[in-house]
């Protein structure tokens, strides 16, 4: 016979005020198995878990049913305060009378009365149907798969490696760097973004612990934490790099030109290439889909340079196998095409150029050597309009929200454009200028008074072109007129959008994505690192778009979550997952087609006792199984049971009311 | 191929038997845990008000729903079944929904031929944002379900409770 | 349609070349012009065997039987018999290898009075799916069409359906014959049977036939190849099809899925699913 100990809360008046929580306890010691039942003011509190706890050992308890706040809130607290008690701590029932009764039924006492009773009543129904249930241990693979080497990727290997913990990174392009190694100076200091970057990449490469795959992209990700196995396709560069010195031969002689995708297309870039000089590995790859060798099977011109003979035309993608505990996900931003502009004339004049692309020729290291030109005649600009939210926050051309960082670096190229062209001018149309974060203000007061660039407050209607002028038409909102101003060149503030690559990828990984496609955090303020899938984290603009010292601190907070999940070589996971009964198991492997994890296989066991005859049951991997369920509704014969939602402890819910 | 029956299925919205003045239906809802049921949560937290009639039980996912829990709940002690998951795309286990959703249908209209209004089992999905939406769905389905008015399920035996 | 000789042929060269254990077939009842099954281990009953318009039973419901248990066996397949079969082989239930398959290219079988049974009128794939040889002329696939009785009482409102229902279960006796007689009921032990699950209740009510039959039909949706044992093991006469053929019409309606057991490697409409499955039932 169950003995159960009822325990409600009052929740200081929360609960108090709109259940009458006496009548609770008093409706709940009419149930017959109901031995116990007190309220508390805080049940939470130490004193409250202390009658818990003394009740226990008093009344020779089986089960326990706190009515209090949602089971999401406080169900761990309470099964502390049981297993304290020597108790088994899933012998716990937590009855929501607050979110679901006292909240929301504050004008009607009565119903919410009942209804808590009502609640309580299901929980001890339920409770009597629990079991004794065991945290399983799960072992450890210590490895972390870091997926893209922007500078979040690099920061989270980096920070993770010096844990001493392994790290696979897998980049996507020849080289690490991702869009950081594109800018020529960063806000709010203007320091070199290629001075304080490349000393990373010199890291990532040399670290003992970190493999740095680059050139390649994950395809498989199978398992669940502390034991994923990643396949990963590295695509076919071509170049052995195990030979290579990345000379450069072979680049320089290579006679077939390719838009430089490092620098917006502004400039040519052979076939094979490493992408930019600082390039981490610095070695060449030969892009197939350009290179005339491998199109036509004509020239070869590479292979005969090369002197260490490490040019392999024949070289094919090749898949290999990582067995990883945990996996970060860094894929970083793309720009969003700002082609729905037509009205200013995106794509018919040249001069009209990106935020990234003006950014390319002002770097040191650009297509212009650091000195902004009109790509139509090449003159350098004086009169140069920035337009922001170019994009962002336009539901009808664009996307709704702030892209975050372009006020921030509009603000720079005012700077850089001051700096590079004497005697120029800028003109910014903006909507808001959002400076917030540690120096900005200062750095955008400071800019608008050195540069004395011209600020007009307003959306552009329109661009024409007059002459070799491009004529920018927009509203001054501030003095409430219609301003045109002449300009050299304009460059637009394009919206930050996530990858492209991010819905593929978070199907593959099995994580959530929102609208846009940026993958979905598990809480957000409260888990802003993690994905609901344990053991995948975010960094960087996956998850939204932010700012480099907003990127570098997710990427570390990864990796300190992914040195706190390595902290053991075990894992306590729930043990809320499915068993199978062989004798009612009759084989038909449904629950093999449904499970989402692949964590059921099959087994042969003995037709009857002592028989040799075999035949075929489900067998579950108690590592794998994240207690879904969906198997157990599926088998017709009920041989899977689902611990702590059992069918008797459902159905005792379901009669009980 | 002819045109589909099953949406020619006439329903009546007259009560079944009249109901007693004090008559409050019972509503079961059986809700996923990652999304519908912190939705719930949420529309407590935000102090939302909708009827009291509404019992919740908490799975892991809706692809735990077996449909034999809703024809019990309307066999035992429910006038009308609500059960909620995540949006499909969003299941907390990759593909449960999608499995529930075609069970549903298929019970749904199952329970329509037997003889049973359509708005006795109903299907939402929300998700853990979407405490307001919790709110309308039950304030909705508590209105659908006193206008049928009580479930007496076979009226010629008293069937065990 | 007469293939009493042919199968008597097969039977004995399948005996002496000793390629299976026993062969399941029909003979005749004996006292009237009825057949039932038989299971012939011995060559010499060969000729007791028969095939007519009167083979009505779905003989793989005997696949299940411990007498066929891992032997290998020889069997007659009508069309929806065969889509059973391919089931019966997509769950794994029997052994392919251990099977000789004789497939009909069925017409139809007849009742008593000698009137073509309703589901043989309806009849979508008469051909069998599976089989080593092949006795007849195949037919090709038919059109699928909604059930004449389903029609009849989709056309009902609620509370005429209400009642009819209530009746059907009301007559249930729950003698199980149904479970029996269906070869898709294979489950070593049926969840209305255990008694530690919550769906056990021996009751004889209305209400606990409903919540039997129900969950009966649900677990057989998608599974069901309309081939009636059911109904015709039935002592109450209960007309069990139209919750299948409901079923039936429901998926192949919302989810464009094949009848059961048509493909191999099927399962059936609810152990996969498609993004475009219909939603607006959901709030």
């Amino acid at each position: 016979m169950a003995r159960v100990g009822v325990f409600v809360c009052f929740c200081g008046a929360n609960i108090a005020d709109f259940v009458d929580v006496p009548a609770v306890v008093e409706e709940a010691k009419r149930i017959r198995e109901v031995k116990f039942a007190i309220h508390y003011k805080y049940m939470c509190s130490d004193p409250g878990q202390q009658q818990i706890r003394d009740a226990i050992v008093q009344h020779r308890l089986t089960s326990i049913v706190v009515a209090a706040c949602s089971p999401r809130m406080h169900e761990k607290t309470f099964r502390k305060a049981l297993s304290d008690a020597g108790m088994n701590p899933y012998l716990l029932e937590v009855a929501n009378i607050r979110e679901h009764s006292s909240w929301v039924h504050q004008k009607d006492k009565k119903a919410a009365t009942e209804k808590a009773a009502d609640l309580v009543r299901m929980a001890v129904a339920k409770s009597i149907a629990n079991e004794q249930l065991h945290e399983i241990s799960v072992p450890v693979t210590k490895r972390a798969l870091v997926i893209g080497g922007g500078i979040a990727g690099i920061q989270a290997a980096l920070d993770i490696a010096d844990a001493r913990i392994p790290v696979v990174l897998v980049e996507k392009s020849p080289s690490i760097g991702g869009k950081m190694a594109q800018l020529d100076e960063t806000f709010p200091t203007l320091d070199c973004s290629q001075c304080i970057l490349t000393p990373k990449m010199v890291d990532v490469a040399s670290h003992p612990y970190i493999e740095l795959i680059p050139y390649s992209e994950v395809i498989e990700l199978d398992g669940f934490v502390g034991n994923y196995k990643a396949k990963i396709r590295k695509k076919a560069s071509y170049v052995n790099f195990k030979t290579c010195t990345g000379c450069g031969a072979c680049w320089q002689k290579c006679p077939v030109k390719v838009p430089n995708e490092y620098n917006m297309g502004l400039d040519k870039r052979k076939a094979i290439y490493t992408p930019f000089p600082q390039a981490v590995p610095n070695k060449p790859v030969i892009d197939a889909t350009h290179c005339t060798m491998l199109l036509k099977g004509k020239c070869g011109i590479c292979s005969k340079v090369c002197e260490k003979g490490s040019i392999d035309y024949t070289m094919k993608d090749e898949i290999i196998e990582r067995e990883i505990g945990a996996v970060v996900v860094a894929t970083g931003y793309d720009l969003w095409d700002p082609k729905p502009y037509e009205e200013y004339g995106v794509g018919r004049f040249k001069d009209i150029i990106t935020s990234l692309e003006f950014e390319r020729m002002v770097s040191a290291n650009g297509p212009t050597n650091g000195v902004p030109v009109r790509p139509s005649d090449g003159k350098v600009p004086k009169n140069v309009v920035f337009i922001k939210c170019i994009g962002s926050r336009d539901e009808a051309k664009g996307i709704e929200y702030c892209s975050k960082i372009c006020c921030m670096y509009t603000t720079k190229h005012t700077i850089l454009l001051h700096h590079k062209v004497p005697g120029s001018h800028s003109y910014v149309f903006y909507m808001d200028i959002r400076a917030a974060g540690k120096g900005y203000e200062e750095f955008v007061k400071k800019a608008q008074v050195d540069t004395a660039a011209t600020y007009l407050r307003g959306r552009v209607s329109k661009i024409y072109k007059k002459g070799d002028k491009l004529m920018v038409r927009g509203e001054d909102a501030q003095i409430g007129q219609v301003v045109e101003v002449e300009a050299d060149m304009v460059v637009l503030a394009t919206a930050v959008i996530p990858n492209k690559d991010n819905p593929d990828l978070a199907r593959l990984l099995g994580v959530s994505y929102d609208k846009y496609g940026y993958m979905s955090e598990a809480h957000p303020k409260l888990r802003p690192v993690e994905t609901a899938k344990a053991g995948i984290f975010l960094a960087g603009c996956t998850q939204a778009p932010k700012d480099i010292p907003d990127t570098v601190s997710q990427a570390s907070a990864c990796a300190a979550k992914v040195c706190g999940l390595f902290s053991g070589d075990t894992m306590k996971k729930d043990p809320m997952i499915s068993t199978v009964n062989n004798e009612y198991c009759s084989g038909c492997q449904n629950c093999v087609k449904v499970c989402p994890y692949g964590a059921i296989v099959t087994e042969e066991v003995p037709m009857g006792h002592g028989s040799k005859e075999m035949r075929t049951v489900a067998k579950i991997n108690e590592g794998v199984c994240q207690g879904c369920g969906s198997c157990v509704a599926i088998c017709r014969s009920m041989a899977i049971t689902l611990a702590g939602f059992t069918d008797p402890q459902i159905i005792n819910e379901i009669v009980s009311i | 191929m002819e045109a589909a029956v099953n949406n020619q299925l006439v329903s009546i919205e007259k009560p079944e038997i009249v109901a007693p003045p004090d008559w409050q239906p019972v509503i079961i809802g059986i809700l996923c845990n990652w999304c519908s049921y912190a939705g719930s949560d949420l529309t407590g937290t935000s102090r939302i008000q909708y009827p009291p009639n509404i019992r919740i039980i908490r799975v892991p996912c809706s692809s735990r729903v077996d449909p034999w829990f809703l024809i019990k709940s309307l066999q035992t002690t429910a006038d009308g079944v609500l059960v909620s998951g995540c949006h499909p795309g969003d299941c907390h286990y990759i593909s449960g929904n999608y499995y529930a959703r075609r069970r549903f249908l298929v019970t749904k209209k199952l329970l329509h031929f037997t003889g049973f209004h359509e708005n006795r089992i109903q299907f939402s999905w929300v998700s853990a944002a979407e405490g307001p939406k919790f709110a309308k769905v039950v304030a909705k389905v508590t209105e659908d379900i006193k206008k049928l008015g009580p479930l007496h399920l076979y009226k010629k035996e008293n069937f065990e409770k | 349609m007469d293939y009493t000789n042919q199968i008597r042929e097969i039977a004995a060269r399948l005996f002496s070349e000793n390629k299976i254990d026993v062969f399941v077939g029909y003979r005749m009842t004996g006292f009237d012009e009825n057949q039932v099954p038989v299971l012939i281990r011995d060559p010499k009953e060969v000729p007791r065997l028969v095939f007519n318009d009167k083979s009505v039973f779905n003989l793989t419901n005997y696949l299940k039987h411990e007498h066929t248990r891992g032997k290998r066996v020889g069997l007659v397949v009508k069309g929806c018999d065969s889509r059973s079969l391919q089931l019966l082989l997509t769950e794994s239930q029997v052994k392919r290898d251990r099977l000789y398959v004789v497939g009909i290219a069925c017409e139809g079988v007849v009742d008593d009075a000698g009137q073509k049974y309703q589901n043989c009128q309806e009849c979508v794939f008469p051909d069998a799916v599976v089989f080593d040889e092949m006795l007849g002329t195949p037919k090709g696939n038919g059109q699928y069409q909604v059930n004449a009785d389903i029609r009849e009482l989709a056309s009902k409102d609620l509370v005429e359906r209400r009642a009819y229902f209530e009746e059907v279960f009301e007559n249930c006796i729950r003698c199980n014959a149904c479970r029996h007689s269906c070869p898709m009921c294979y489950c070593a032990k049926c969840c209305i049977d255990q008694e530690s699950s919550t769906l056990y209740n021996g009751a004889n009510t209305t209400s606990a036939a409903f919540h039997a039959l129900m969950t009966w039909s649900l677990h057989l949706a998608g599974r069901c190849v309309d081939c009636r044992n059911c109904e015709k093991a039935c002592p109450s006469h209960l007309p069990l099809h139209l919750l299948h053929k409901w079923n039936e019409q429901v998926i192949y309606e919302n989810f464009q899925e094949h009848l059961a057991g048509v493909h191999e490697g099927d399962r059936g409409a609810f152990y996969k699913y498609s993004l475009q499955d219909p939603d607006d039932f959901i709030m």
